[in-house]
């Protein structure tokens, strides 16, 4: 490939200084947000090459963008670059919603990477490593989310990590096929056979594979839920080493796709990405809105035969109910199946009386508390 | 039609504007965006990925480029739990049968038996180790719908289309003759992988303008009234801005105007349009909230 860069091409002769300035376009661009790789950038220099004039534009687009967003995105950054205009930012309200609200910071590194542990705790448990008994892991798991205290925070983590690295690895198991001897693998068997000799003796199986069902997880990141999502996305952690295919998005006022967070090999990086992600963690809920951008980006996603979606959220809705009513009507229609998670539902007293949460019981078909780690485990059943 | 060569050797290929007319010659109307991707899917050579919206010809960018080109088109269709085997190869068990059976007297080794068998007469070739195989000129490989596939089945891809070229256990690393054009189609119906992604040219497809719409209804559908042409366009537009679920593509425009030659319509007014409303909409929601808003009010905006 670099030696095809060095090469001259024949009947063109383009100044270096042309060329050093798409390569320095090409370093803007991923400074500006588009996936960046030394291929690409050899690419734009050959595209460059063979096209002329105003098809430069167009050309460096369809080497760069690897996806709607960046496509979207290209077009001011190639103004800006070229004009040497300094590129209009484009304002985003998650900064804003940072700025307003003063304790958000905070909260965000409560929220990721575990910066919360606090050093005292950690050598508290260190001291008590791993003496949490039966009584202990069974008053744990049952204590409400939002009734943590430091200490108890620290070794929750501890033990939902490895409760609901169980469950995911349960799950899994349970879809194991049994060895059916319907069909014949003939592919298999000859293989075999003609390693041997002629006879088709031993005859070798296959089983249908089975279809992973997916699985769409809407959490719920507002204010209100302060307390419970930090657990709940360690659960949906958990729920994304099982299910193939799962999309994760967190919602308050508006929905971002996390999926990709989701996607790392360890829970730290995990939410590590996250971080990474700009989220807006806390703030006013509209559930409604979120379920409808939901449904006009997201809505192909869900294949109404298997896709189960899961919200998890209290059911505090600033919206009208009306909006949340129309949404979930259609996700109920396409969904498989539809569960509602409500940590409140925990609480003895409480009734599913806030109007959000009324209109929207006709439309589902699972509705489970999810206050404390035994009501995530119990879920299990239900996947 | 130009005579099947090596795309890029190909002196009217030099030019970007040629796609252009060349595609325009063919019925398709193409921007000078996606004709530079097109160029430079052939000029790089690069496989090029082709997002868009239901309907809006992504697939027929390549069936018009193999045309243009002149060379074959080897379509592969994805689907949820494809394999390797109906992707790239499969052997011919039963004729292996037979040749297990037939030699089963003779004295040779075990070892050659094996060889022929595996060999080249008994290979079923499937659509992209045909690409690869392809002789003469370079053929252009649809992979259609690649988002209905599963991840394993990207990650297999990413050889052939970096390398172009295939492994088979038994046979060995086969390089491609003709490097094959390679379009890729998705309805980004989830999000693909990073890796596959930097391996291709990105496009993106929107829904054509109005004046646009009207010329590819006019270049596919040459003998269709034009006054009728542009009222079937302004129709379908107005409903593709009403948020419905299934928004009408390019290829429901086309139906509907197809559907209106056949009816031998005079003229387009709200009945109809109302006897022709299944050719656009595909969900009875959708239908509900068209006749809600009311067909004569749709009829009266786009006259205005």
């Amino acid at each position: 490939m670099l030696s095809n860069l060095a090469a001259p091409t024949p009947g063109q002769s383009i100044s270096d200084d042309f060329e050093s300035s798409i390569v320095q376009f090409c370093r803007f661009a991923y400074r500006n947000g588009l996936d960046s790789s030394v291929r690409s950038t050899i690419d734009s220099v050959r595209a460059a090459r063979i096209v002329e004039g105003e098809s430069l534009r167009n050309a460096l687009r369809t080497v760069l963008c690897h996806s709607k967003k960046e496509w979207d995105l290209f077009d001011p950054l190639f103004e800006s670059f070229w004009s040497g205009r300094p590129l209009d930012k484009p304002e985003r309200s998650v900064v804003r919603l940072f700025g307003s609200t003063g304790k958000t910071g905070e909260q965000r590194a409560y929220f990721f990477s575990g910066d919360h542990k606090s050093k005292e705790s950690q050598t508290i448990v260190r001291k008590r490593k791993t003496v949490a008994g039966a009584t202990s892991i069974e008053r744990l798991s049952k204590i409400d989310f939002s009734q943590l205290a430091g200490e108890d925070l620290a070794q929750l983590e501890q033990l939902s990590e490895r409760l609901l690295r169980w469950m995911s690895f349960r799950l899994s198991r349970r879809v194991q096929v049994v060895h059916s001897r319907s069909r014949i693998d003939l592919r298999r068997t000859i293989r075999a056979a003609a390693a041997r000799g002629t006879e088709l003796i031993e005859l070798r199986y296959k089983g249908r594979k089975t279809q992973a069902s997916r699985l769409v997880i809407l959490l719920d990141v507002s204010d209100s839920m302060n307390p419970y999502s930090h657990f709940l996305f360690r659960f949906a952690y958990a729920l994304s080493k099982h299910f193939d295919q799962l999309a994760c998005f967190v919602f308050s006022t508006r929905l971002v796709d996390v999926t990709s967070a989701l996607k790392t090999t360890t829970l730290p990086e995990a939410l590590k990405a996250l971080s990474a992600i700009e989220t807006f963690w806390s703030g006013g809920t509209k559930i409604g809105s979120a379920l409808r951008e939901f449904n006009r980006g997201y809505g192909r996603r869900i294949r109404s035969t298997d896709t189960t979606v899961l919200i998890l959220s209290d059911g505090w809705d600033t919206d009208a109910p009306d909006t949340l009513v129309t949404e979930l009507s259609i996700l109920k229609q396409r969904a498989k199946r539809l569960i509602w998670l409500n940590p409140l539902l925990g609480l003895d007293q409480y009734e599913p009386v806030t109007r959000g949460m009324s209109a929207a019981l006709p439309f589902i078909d699972v509705f489970a508390p999810a206050h404390n780690l035994q009501s995530l485990l119990d879920l299990e059943r239900r996947l | 039609m130009p005579s099947p060569t090596a795309g890029a050797e190909k002196p009217e290929l030099r030019e970007i504007g040629e796609f252009i007319n060349g595609f325009g010659r063919l019925g398709y109307v193409a921007d000078i965006g996606l004709a530079t991707a097109v160029y430079l899917l052939v000029r790089l050579p690069k496989p090029l990925l082709i997002e868009g919206h239901a309907g809006v010809g992504k697939t027929e960018v390549a069936k018009v480029l193999a045309s243009y080109l002149g060379t074959e088109l080897i379509r592969f269709q994805c689907y949820e739990g494809l394999d390797s085997q109906s992707a790239l190869y499969e052997w011919n068990y039963q004729k292996q049968l037979l040749a297990i059976k037939a030699r089963e007297h003779s004295d040779k080794p075990a070892e050659e038996l094996e060889r022929h068998i595996f060999g080249n007469d008994f290979l079923l070739k499937r659509p992209l180790l045909r690409s690869i195989l392809c002789e003469s000129a370079s053929p252009v490989l649809l992979i259609d719908e690649i988002d209905r596939a599963d991840e394993a089945f990207e990650a297999f891809l990413l050889e052939i289309l970096s390398e172009f070229q295939v492994t088979i256990p038994e046979l060995g690393t086969i390089q491609a003759k003709q490097i094959p054009h390679v379009v890729l189609t998705s309805n980004s119906t989830r999000e693909l992988s990073d890796a596959l992604k930097r391996r291709c040219l990105y496009h993106w497809i929107d829904y054509p303008s109005l004046q646009k719409e009207i010329e590819i209804v006019r270049a596919r559908l040459p003998e269709f009234d034009h006054d009728l042409g542009s009222k079937v366009v302004r129709f379908v537009q107005l409903i593709r801005q009403m948020n419905l679920s299934k928004p009408p593509g390019v290829a429901e425009t086309l139906d509907l105007s197809r559907a209106s030659m056949l009816l031998r319509m005079k003229q387009f007014d709200s009945a109809t349009a109302e006897q022709m409303l299944g050719c656009v909409l595909k969900s009875a929601s959708d239908l509900a909230r068209i006749r809600q808003e009311g067909i004569e009010n749709l009829m009266s905006r786009i006259a205005q």
